[in-house]
């Protein structure tokens, strides 16, 4: 068992800033604190307007009046990305209740599940959403609607929390890719801000720019809470398709993305001959999946350093950050301070301050033992500390585009065919190094020959696609195989899960 | 000079070819009828990209559509020769 220190990471960054670097254990504490040092500055840009430290403090206190929340009482926040979003979660979280971050794309049946699910007590959505609130309208008489641009006379004061007071609920398919929430505290999400702020010299007064959703922990907590807490400006595109465009306007200084995001920055910048990410970028804030190391390369080329991490919604993101991106392009880096964790088996095990309380509408005993919590993941740690991923025991998919995917999940959809006898969904990579889902199958004989059919392979195939094409599009498969033989399987029949990634 | 159908889907193959790779023989034999998801196997990146791409190439504005709102290459032609009117 071991924990980490800040020590690692005090080479890589200067005096000041390393002076500057406080621990809170509660969001209100943060927020006080960068709205005395900062009030001027400008923390949002948005649609066109730009509210500083101030206004932005003021329209959270105003906000808190209308919320009239109890302690720990629980708030969704059914807002896309925008200025909205930080209001309410801001005056959610400092009034000490809990933010339940719900997904903008959910429909309104599972807007009503959430709400029973996660015991709401109030909803705030924005009105161009109001039609997701029509079930929980209907059926959900309890929980209190409430649009995010009611106004209400004067303000309520914020609340000072303990570390160990519950905050945010944020979704995620965990280490089985059955959707649940992971409960975060005040000092989990205080310990994932401080965390995006070591392993490089230029933290504060930066320019960040949003395009991955607020309703990830990637996007919640290292974009906009590390920008809030470093007094930086966040610029929040509306719409993925502008980002080259609001980059040409903003300029930002940092980027967080994902690998997909950046590669296709880069594919983008050779085609059209021109650094598509703007002149001033200094560092690319990389994670969510798998990051190659090409990309490190190709980015400094450009003179832009890409610092890969890895992190989990179960511990407030960060876990770990790459400062070393030279000589050891391919480390996902230190672990940060205060991290707990120790090596079963080569499975990373962690326990700390930024680990979740627990699962909110499940019970998953088994994601821990001990009390440290199993992350699935196989690692390999270095002379200098620096961490590895070498593989995978949970069988989550991790795409490049950072969406998870469940196989079990997937291959359900395809087994409910009744002449569909066994699939297997595996991430494949192509010769060109591009990863994708695939599936195999072994068709039940018996059935098929029931059915006289002219050519067996063409029907099912056609069946196959037919499915697939009801998945959610990032959950559909690329490539299908008809086996004529079974699956290799475990002494206990299980299928042997092909590793053809990690 | 006003494009036609078939210069816009020429370059709208090499868009694609670019945006993924991985099916490209699906792209160079691609007909107005191919479907960008299941026939070239896009993800939401690659189809981004190609948002972006052909944005830049045709240099015009994708307005109120989504990334996943066009289902074939016919589609994405329709729509670019309306906005290049």
């Amino acid at each position: 068992m071991s924990m980490t220190t800040a020590q690692g990471f005090r080479k890589y960054t200067t005096d000041e800033v390393w002076a500057k670097l406080r621990s809170y254990d509660c969001v209100t504490q943060m927020w006080q604190s960068v709205v005395r040092e900062f009030p001027e500055s400008i923390a949002i840009a948005d649609d066109g307007k730009e509210y500083s430290f101030a206004q932005l403090d003021a329209d959270a206190a105003a906000f808190r009046a209308v919320l009239k929340l109890e302690k720990g009482a629980k708030v969704g926040i059914l807002c896309a990305n925008s200025y909205d979003f930080v209001k309410a979660f801001l005056a959610v979280t400092t009034a000490g209740g809990v933010a339940v971050v719900l997904p903008a794309q959910l429909d309104a049946g599972t807007v009503f599940g959430c709400c029973m699910k996660f015991g709401l007590s109030k909803l705030v959505y924005q009105p161009q959403l109001a039609e997701k609130t029509a079930v929980a309208a209907a059926q959900a008489k309890h929980v209190e609607l409430i649009d995010v641009t009611t106004t209400a006379q004067g303000t309520a004061p914020a609340v000072v929390c303990g570390a160990d007071d519950p905050c945010v609920i944020m979704f995620t398919g965990g280490t089985t890719g059955r959707s649940k929430g992971a409960l975060l505290s005040n000092g989990a999400v205080m310990q994932g801000t401080l965390n995006g702020c070591y392993g490089y010299p230029e933290v504060f007064g930066q320019r960040y720019l949003l395009v991955l959703p607020l309703s990830h922990v990637f996007g919640l907590i290292r974009n906009l809470m590390t920008s809030l807490y470093t007094g930086s400006t966040l610029f929040i595109c509306r719409n993925n398709k502008d980002m080259f465009r609001d980059i040409a306007v903003f300029k930002p200084t940092i980027l967080v993305l994902v690998p997909a995001l950046a590669e296709m920055a880069l594919t983008l910048s050779k085609k059209f001959k021109r650094n598509m990410l703007g002149e001033e970028l200094k560092y690319i804030i990389c994670g969510a999946a798998p990051v190659p190391p090409y990309l490190l390369e190709e980015y400094r080329k450009l003179g832009v350093t890409v610092f890969p991490g890895y992190g989990l919604t179960e511990s407030a993101n960060l876990v770990s950050g790459n400062p070393e991106t030279i000589t050891k392009p391919d480390s996902v880096g230190l672990l940060y301070p205060n991290q707990e964790y120790k090596l079963v088996d080569g499975e990373l095990w962690l326990k700390g301050k930024n680990m979740m309380l627990g699962y909110v509408g499940e019970d998953e005993l088994q994601a821990y033992e001990d009390g440290w919590f199993k992350t699935g993941d196989l690692v390999r740690i270095d002379e200098d500390g620096f961490l590895y991923i070498t593989g995978r025991i949970k069988e989550i998919i991790i795409l490049p585009n950072g969406e998870n995917v469940s196989p079990a999940v997937v291959e359900a959809n395809f087994n409910a065919l009744p002449f569909i006898q066994d699939s297997q969904v595996f991430e494949d990579v192509s010769e060109s190094g591009t990863h994708f889902l695939a599936l195999e199958v072994v068709p039940r004989m018996t059935e098929l020959a029931a059915m006289n059919l002219e050519d067996p392979n063409a029907y099912i195939m056609a069946e196959l696609e037919r499915v697939n094409k009801t998945l959610l599009p990032y959950e559909r498969v690329s490539r299908i195989v008809i086996r004529d033989t079974d699956f290799e399987r475990t002494p206990s029949m299980k299928i042997v899960r092909y590793k053809k990634c990690n | 000079m006003q494009l036609t159908r078939n210069d816009i889907i020429e370059q709208l193959r090499e868009i694609l070819l670019s945006a993924d790779d991985r099916n490209a023989e699906m792209i160079q034999s691609a007909t107005e009828d191919s479907r960008l998801m299941e026939d070239f196997g896009f993800s939401s990146v690659s189809m981004l990209y190609t948002v972006i791409a052909i944005e830049e190439v045709f240099d015009i504005q994708f307005e109120n559509v989504g990334v996943t709102d066009f289902e074939t290459l016919g589609d994405v032609v329709n729509y670019i020769e309306g906005a290049l009117k």
